[in-house]
């Protein structure tokens, strides 16, 4: 049915709140749905709710998913038409692109043919073909641009309680579904690039066969198809300079939450028992070794407080009847350098010692012979004379004689 | 080797367990410009000086034969904050550094989940949240700006740490590479040898 373009307009013109709530709705609506929105976005001037329904549907806005159907949806072109006039885009996705890539190698492929027949009308279908196909091109690529830049937008400005797990899928959903997939199209050794390649291979045979005349339409071809070529590249270059960061972002934010909530889960599930070490951050804590444990202070100190009362040693004080043997030989043997330093120099120490302690027992003698020679005070030294025997009061000592005199 | 700075301060504090930070000043720009000697002296007494990626310094822990009984308090404490803050849908570490939090507003006890997490751990009340609270300022994790408000110092990164090497370990420890978008990677490979899983 026709639909008389001033009644649309002017529809429009009166309800463009209406037009956008139907258009943020997507999808199939209810006709409950519709009203609830006509009531909130009232056209200009006084009209029934009912109106504004029956002309929804007359001027054909919104259209039934099937005959006779009760949900309906929006027109697509004036989905479209609405997306143009709010400013909102969406994205192309790869396979559209590759799409349109397929169709230029088959445009070119009839263009390369018609050239070889030179055929001049078929070469005239093909060039419009070529430019349509590329403005086409040119448009969805801006769009999607836009859409991806939008999308990036509402993520940094999003009030709405949305999980970073979602929101770290929905951007990993942007960068590979679109982005990536489009770099790989439109890079320098891509599909796309080798497309315009060959069909501006075509379009100069055709300047130089003369089969198209349209040299000015011929020019601003070409020229299209370099800049489209270029500015492909550079629109998702920078699409992925946008999105990156916050796909970092959000993917370290994202395994840090799921790391949270496989520990949570993992102690909700088997208990603190069984939750293990690997879900601890350790710490370093300095400890005591060999500290004595509680128990064995108690022991202690028990030991101490049930230890049962005695009285002390008693020291016995008496005069020993023995001399003491070992002292006195001491205090001899601490005597010798001060009765020797009076006979210095002594030409035979041996001969001293056996002349003036005669009750001496060799044991006695070799021990004062000994402490003399090595005293600090004195310098010994033995001399090249034939030994001799000196006699003690139990034996005898061989010996060469040995001289003694001061330091 | 000269006498480093600081020294029985450091030590009495990272013996017990603190990290010390950029909040703990003048001793953190003496162990940032002297770590080296730090590190050495430490070894030497067989003690291993570690300075975070995020920088940030600690002693590494050893392994005890019992676990004490705050660690598992302060990891519930810190995942719950952390499942938190994902469910606002902000970036983590903006959520958790960008902020003061207040600790009679803290989510730990709002969702009978987390309730019933922290039971497990003999955490019960406000107060005993508190007192965990304050552990962890001597650890140098969090600082009190008041009574009853405190901010998150950077040593948490160690929490982060973890969450990390217990979803990369869930994935299978794949991926990874040196130019992967995967942060458990980066973060990993400087972690693996501090951050050893039983405290």
């Amino acid at each position: 049915m026709k639909i008389n373009p001033q009644s649309f307009f002017g529809f429009c013109a009166n309800h463009a709140p209406l037009l956008r709530a139907l258009a943020e709705c997507g999808g199939e609506i209810s006709e409950a749905e519709a009203m609830r929105l006509i009531r909130a976005n009232p056209g200009v001037g006084e009209e029934l709710p009912e109106t504004a329904w029956r002309r929804l549907r007359e001027l054909q806005i919104l259209v039934p998913t099937e005959p006779g159907s009760e949900m309906l949806f929006m027109a697509d072109p004036v989905a479209r038409l609405l997306m143009y006039l709010f400013n909102e885009a969406n994205p192309a996705t790869p396979e559209m692109i590759r799409g349109y890539v397929l169709s230029l190698e088959t445009i070119g492929k009839r263009l390369a043919r018609a050239l070889d027949e030179e055929d001049v009308q078929h070469v005239k279908l093909a060039f419009e073909e070529i430019s349509q196909t590329l403005r086409r091109i040119h448009a969805d690529l801006d769009e999607t641009q836009h859409a991806i830049l939008g999308e990036v937008a509402r993520y940094k400005t999003e009030r709405a309680r949305v999980s970073v797990r979602e929101k770290y899928q929905r951007i990993v959903h942007w960068m590979e579904r679109y982005v990536e997939p489009m770099i790989e199209i439109v890079r320098a050794d891509g599909p796309l690039r080798a497309a315009f390649d060959e069909t501006e291979r075509l379009l100069h045979r055709a300047r130089e066969e003369a089969l198209f005349n349209d040299h000015p339409a011929l020019t601003r071809n070409l020229r299209f198809l370099r800049l489209l070529a270029s500015h492909g590249l550079r629109v998702f270059t920078q699409c992925r300079k946008e999105i990156q960061p916050l796909y970092e972002s959000l993917r370290r934010s994202s395994f840090i939450a799921e790391g949270a909530a496989r520990a949570l889960d993992k102690l909700q599930t088997d208990g603190l028992s069984k939750w293990g070490n690997e879900y601890l951050i350790s710490i370093a804590v300095s400890r005591f070794q060999n500290v004595p444990g509680d128990a064995a202070i108690v022991s202690a100190l028990r030991r101490v407080i049930e230890h049962p009362p005695e009285p002390p040693p008693v020291l016995e004080f008496s005069i020993e009847e023995e001399d003491p043997g070992a002292l006195l030989r001491l205090m001899w043997l601490d005597s010798l350098p001060d009765l020797v330093r009076a006979d210095l120099p002594v030409e035979d120490l041996l001969n001293w010692l056996v002349t003036k302690q005669p009750d001496r027992d060799t044991s006695d003698v070799l021990a004062g012979f000994g402490g003399l020679v090595f005293h600090r005070d004195f310098h010994a030294a033995f001399t090249e004379q034939t030994p001799r025997v000196y006699q003690t009061r139990d034996g005898e000592i061989k010996a060469s004689p040995l001289t003694l005199t001061s330091t | 080797m000269n006498e480093v700075p600081h020294l029985t301060t450091l030590f009495d504090r990272l013996k017990r367990g603190y990290h010390l930070g950029p909040d703990d000043e003048p001793e953190f720009s003496v162990l940032c410009a002297r770590f080296d000697e730090y590190a050495s002296y430490f070894a030497a007494i067989g003690l291993v000086l570690v300075r975070h990626e995020r920088e940030f310094f600690y002693f590494e822990p050893e392994n005890p034969e019992t676990v004490p009984e705050t660690l598992p308090r302060i990891a519930v404490f810190s995942y719950i904050i952390i499942d938190h803050a994902a469910n606002q849908g902000r970036p983590m570490e903006e959520f958790i550094f960008g902020q003061n939090f207040l600790v009679a507003a803290l989510p730990h006890f709002t969702l009978d989940r987390y309730t019933a997490l922290l039971r497990q751990v003999e955490v019960h009340d406000m107060q005993d949240l508190k007192t965990l609270l304050k552990h962890m300022e001597r650890i140098g994790w969090i600082k009190f700006l008041g009574e009853d408000e405190f901010r998150f110092l950077r040593p948490f990164h160690r929490v982060f740490s973890k969450c990390l090497e217990v979803a990369h370990a869930a994935q299978g420890g794949v991926g990874g590479g040196a130019e992967s978008h995967d942060p458990s990677a980066a973060d990993n490979r400087s972690f693996a040898a501090p951050t050893v899983t039983n405290a």
